[in-house]
């Protein structure tokens, strides 16, 4: 009776023929999936930002945050993850980006595909700030002044009144509106993106497979890769709830802290006092953490036309037109080490300019600071890159590499990098943070490049065959198994609580705790289905 | 039990058991006319007619186990389901339970607690402020005689014309007991301030005839106030209705049919303070178009007509009808 009902829908929707991309058996890793990432955040935050619609008043901003928060029945849980979910969104988009900078997903022919990334991500950062702004409480209402001060020193005041319509007057109507207007606008560049990304060009192959653009499998090869129904749906579920199940749990449990100021930008889902308030007085004002680095670089001397220059336009003209300035076709960082440097200091400097704008927000700073700041790291990825030989690395790192100076190297540099760590901790200075950045970025680059190495050396002295691979891997999902049937017995206490949980006051927000679990639950039984069911003993990279 | 044969004295493992119960379906299902193999869409297609045929028929190798992996994600689907079931409640909107009037601090219009002793009598500004709900404003007063002397405002019974229905009026408070107040909606069609306000007694003449809208008095309204020897009065120009403070604002002339609602004060001698604590007379408009009085909270307190609770503090908004 199940077969035939499922025979039925089978025969009338043919899943295995939709015409999505094939994906072969060696990409079924996170790093491949990057967009999925971002696109569950989306979904998350479109969905619950739906439902705070419901209940959003933009004529009271602050009092129907207030209201939502504490009497719409699991209003805070809703609340606070449509924020985190934005945030999981932004972080992963940048995650998303640099890895596909790195790998030179921006080559053809997908710089449409790059092009229209990078016009969503600012998009993005934009429906954030106006979404942060809806809050209404004093941080939203000074970042609005900050916005629209930067926006009138830039000549462009005429902006205000599009963007924030009447916001200094308490009607956020028209912040509201621009909100949902840009999400919808990403919604449509996204099934652009996805069209191109997807069914266009299909996943980007191994560099071990094509290390040149264009890095494309022909539509005869990638047909024999598995179809989207059922393994892909399968694998992309886990990767949504796993997403969903973290952007529930952090913010309903962050909650129940208190943060010390420096850590509030990043950590704190709750609104701060309304403007008007007393209270209101004592808060130290903060930009939404994404925004840190434009509100650090806006201290920098010079006009604001200057630093906006230097902390938004250039960042964004670099990067929109990057696939036409870098035109080789090799696809390995280390063949293009100008533009991997640059990379490298692009996420460098917004993590440093960041962390700056959160440790002194809205302290003027002076040339010597910002040289002192932003030179030595520039200086110290540069040798670092243009110093790795590239013959050494393109022969697989033959034992060249681990010879003693290289290994020496590497020793005094994770040396050099503890060594900063605790430096910075006990200064906390901004010297001490740019070296501890761009050492660790050192340390990482070497490290990625020698365990490749040590894991092989490793994986040669014991050989494995095939058929010891997979008694290997059958003993693994024995273990998965296991795991899936404890998990589903995990699950069902939970969903009893979650029963009881009263939906206002104080402890609602372990209801969104609670659900995070069950997601990430339901997330890694996905995974481990899509592990037992599909996992093969050896996967190569055709 | 897996198939195996000895080579050269190592034992050398061919088969699973359960490929070889895999091949023994395939088989079966190849031969059957059902779902015959096709040897020419193999010969063509290759090998992906081959993988297609298998996943839709014989369902790739250990069903059973496929199947009961399965069974577990759809089991731990459901129970996320029935988790997030409670959370639907998301969806309810929140009834605000207003159970009875809430007793609600009066603060002027700079946040801070007015004081009764202070309140200007026989003022010209329209103070008003929102109780029980945010939308339901009511005049307070201090009243006074034509020498802006405060009075003290007795308890009345006032009559509901429209019916005849009767009702006790409390009185005034404060330290001469002369501030009263009133809802600041017309009980004819629901005008408010400033088109229905108080009149002084200065402004209480005939002159004020032809003064402008929003400060007109009919002729009737200043009769009526003559003939009862009330100084000051409570006067609509929407329509003309003309109301008593004196006398729990008992109609004086018409079209209105009903007095307007009194709000029952309570003073703190010990910080002059002023509460609003209740309401009587027929309830706030349009809600008391049937006429009869109300101490029953619900007829005032309907969210849907008047916005939410107004708490435990309410502030008051002042303009002048007569600056122009």
């Amino acid at each position: 009776m199940g077969n035939r009902v499922s025979n039925w829908f089978k025969e009338r929707i043919n899943m295995e023929d939709l015409p999505f991309f094939r994906t072969p058996d060696y990409m079924y890793h996170v790093g491949d999936w990057l967009g999925a990432l971002v696109a569950a955040a989306f979904f998350y935050t479109v969905i619950s930002g739906l439902i705070i619609l419901l209940y959003y008043d933009p004529a009271a901003g602050y009092q129907s945050t207030e209201t939502i928060i504490n009497k719409v029945p699991y209003g805070s849980v809703v609340l606070y993850s449509h924020l985190y979910g934005a945030y999981a969104m932004i972080i992963l988009a940048f995650v998303h980006m640099f890895r596909n900078y790195f790998v030179g997903a921006y080559k053809k022919p997908r710089e449409i595909v790059w092009i229209l990334g990078v016009l969503m991500l600012a998009l993005t950062l934009g429906a954030s700030f106006l979404g942060y702004s809806l809050i209404g409480d004093v941080l939203a209402v000074s970042a609005v002044d900050v916005g629209a001060g930067i926006l009138g020193s830039l000549g462009l005041s005429s902006l205000v009144p599009i963007l924030f319509g009447n916001y200094s007057a308490g009607d956020y109507t028209r912040v509201l509106a621009m909100h949902i207007i840009l999400v919808a606008l990403i919604g449509l560049l996204f099934l652009i993106h996805f069209f191109l990304a997807d069914l266009q060009y299909g996943m980007m192959p191994s560099r071990k497979v094509k290390d040149k653009a264009p890095a494309v499998y022909p539509k005869s090869e990638w047909q024999k890769f598995n179809p989207w129904w059922p393994r892909n749906f399968i694998y992309m579920m886990s990767l949504i709830f796993l997403t969903w199940g973290f952007i529930l749990i952090i913010p309903n449990a962050l909650v129940y802290f208190t943060f010390p100021q420096i850590a509030n930008p990043f950590l704190n889902p709750k609104p701060a006092p309304p403007p008007n308030s007393p209270a209101a007085a004592t808060v130290t004002t903060y930009p939404p953490w994404f925004f840190l680095f434009v509100y650090k670089i806006a201290d920098f001397p010079g006009s604001v036309l200057v630093d906006m220059t230097i902390a938004l336009f250039i960042p964004l003209i670099y990067l929109l037109v990057v696939p036409f300035i870098d035109r080789s076709p090799y696809l390995h960082p280390l063949k293009r080490r100008v533009f991997t440097w640059i990379g490298i200091l692009m996420m460098i400097y917004l993590i440093q300019s960041s962390l700056w704008g959160d440790l002194a927000p809205g302290v003027p700073v002076s040339m010597s600071e910002i040289l002192e700041v932003y030179l030595p790291p520039a200086i110290i990825t540069g040798l670092g890159i243009f110093l790795i030989p590239w013959e050494k690395v393109s022969k697989g790192l033959s034992k060249g590499m681990s010879n003693p100076p290289t290994m020496l190297a590497f020793t005094f540099v994770t040396l050099a990098f503890a060594s900063s760590m605790i430096y910075f901790l006990t200064t906390l200075s901004l010297a001490s943070l740019a070296t501890v950045i761009s050492l660790g970025s050192i340390f990482v680059i070497l490290a990625k490049l020698l365990t490749p190495y040590v894991m092989r050396a490793q994986q040669d002295e014991n050989a494995v065959s095939v058929e010891e691979a997979s008694k290997v891997l059958e003993k693994k999902k024995r273990i998965a198994q296991i795991i899936m049937i404890i998990l589903f017995i995990v699950a069902i206490p939970i969903v009893v609580t979650m029963w009881t949980i009263p939906p206002t006051g104080y402890y609602s927000n372990l209801f969104g705790v609670d659900l995070g679990v069950l997601f990430l639950i339901l997330g890694e039984e996905f995974s481990l289905y899509h592990y037992v069911v599909y996992k093969k003993p050896v996967e190569k990279e055709e | 039990m897996p198939l195996r044969f000895r080579l050269n004295g190592r034992d050398k493992q061919i088969l699973e058991s359960t490929d070889l119960a895999f091949l023994y379906k395939l088989v079966r299902v190849m031969k059957n006319p059902k779902t015959k193999f096709n040897e020419v869409d193999f010969v063509t297609k290759g090998e992906d007619y081959l993988f297609n045929y298998v996943n839709n028929n014989v369902g790739g190798v250990d069903e059973g186990r496929r199947n009961f992996l399965k069974g577990i994600l759809i089991g731990v689907a459901v129970t996320t389901v029935a988790g997030i079931v409670p959370g639907l409640r998301v969806l309810i909107p929140p009834v605000q339970s207003v159970s009875g009037f809430p007793k609600t601090l009066i603060l002027d219009s700079s946040g801070n607690p007015i004081k009764a002793s202070t309140l200007p009598v026989n003022s010209p500004i329209i103070m008003v402020f929102p109780y029980p709900l945010q939308n339901e404003i009511n005049f307070l007063l201090n009243l006074g005689d034509e020498n802006g002397n405060p009075v003290e405002v007795p308890p009345t019974t006032v009559v509901v014309p429209q019916t005849g229905d009767k009702y006790q009026f409390p009185g005034g408070v404060g330290p001469n007991k002369s501030i009263v107040a009133y809802s600041a909606i017309c009980q004819h069609l629901g005008c408010t301030p400033p088109y229905i306000h108080f009149y002084p007694p200065k402004y209480v003449n005939i002159s004020q005839v032809t003064a402008p809208e929003p400060n007109k008095l009919t002729v009737q309204a200043v009769q009526a106030a003559k003939s009862a020897k009330v100084p000051a009065i409570i006067h609509c120009d929407c329509h003309g209705s003309t109301y008593d403070p004196y006398h729990g604002a008992a109609v004086l002339t018409g079209p209105t049919v009903r007095p307007l609602p009194t709000i029952v004060l309570e003073w703190d001698s010990s910080t002059d303070y002023l509460y609003a604590i209740g309401a009587v007379g027929v309830p706030t408009y349009p809600m008391s178009s049937n006429g009869v009085p109300s101490n029953d909270p619900s007829a005032d307190l309907d969210e849907s007509q008047f916005g939410a609770s107004v708490g435990d503090k309410t502030e008051i908004s002042e303009t002048n009808p007569f600056s122009s």
